[in-house]
């Protein structure tokens, strides 16, 4: 599973460069199955934190809502804003990627 | 209070994405909507619980922030969760795409 993370990453890196150059304080990729962080920009403890709140206990959350609401209905993205920045969190199947601005 | 919600409804009316639009309380009890029951109580339910949860995860990533809103992008609709001081508001609109 992490083989082909790390392809999907090494394929996206000119999209990774051109998240990171533009107003993003910065961006974590993180695996679904073992919850462990693929590739960050920031620091290895921060993006631990930001990967076990977020993606572990909000996305999983806003999902069970979401078809809780409507069972054809599925969660495309999310974004949470707060006062310093936004986080953008995109779940896919294999992998979830969060970006701060 | 509910001068500011009527007048906030009334100005969601005329926007043509929305497709609802439901007030809640602290206590989760939708004061207003513009839903029919069941579902205003469901997403009342469920949105408070988000707001809680979410609330809690901007903290303890940093103490010093504070969470003002959210999006809820779902494959039909999106949903607009924003919390404000006395109850929080959940808008429900088609996104433009």
């Amino acid at each position: 599973m992490n083989r082909v993370l790390e392809d999907v990453i090494h394929k996206n890196v000119a999209n990774t460069e051109r998240i990171t150059a533009e107003n993003t304080v910065g961006y974590v990729v993180s695996d679904n199955a073992s919850g462990s962080v693929a590739a960050t920009s920031f620091d290895n403890t921060t993006a631990q934190g930001i990967v076990k709140h977020m993606n572990g206990l909000l996305v999983g959350l806003v999902q069970s809502a979401v078809r809780d609401l409507d069972p054809t209905n599925k969660l495309c993205y999310l974004r949470v804003a707060s006062r310093k920045f936004e986080y953008l969190v995109a779940p896919e199947d294999m992998f979830t990627i969060t970006v701060l601005q | 209070m509910s001068a500011e919600v009527e007048e906030m409804l009334k100005r969601f009316s005329t926007m043509k994405n929305i497709v609802g639009i439901v007030v809640v309380d602290y206590d989760g009890i939708a004061i207003k909507s513009t839903l029919d029951n069941t579902m205003s109580v469901h997403y009342a339910a469920h949105m408070q619980l988000l707001t809680e949860k979410a609330r809690q995860v901007i903290l303890d990533l940093d103490a010093t922030n504070e969470f003002t809103s959210m999006r809820i992008r779902t494959t039909y609709f999106e949903i607009i969760l924003v919390p404000l001081e006395h109850y929080f508001i959940v808008v429900l609109q088609n996104p433009c795409d």
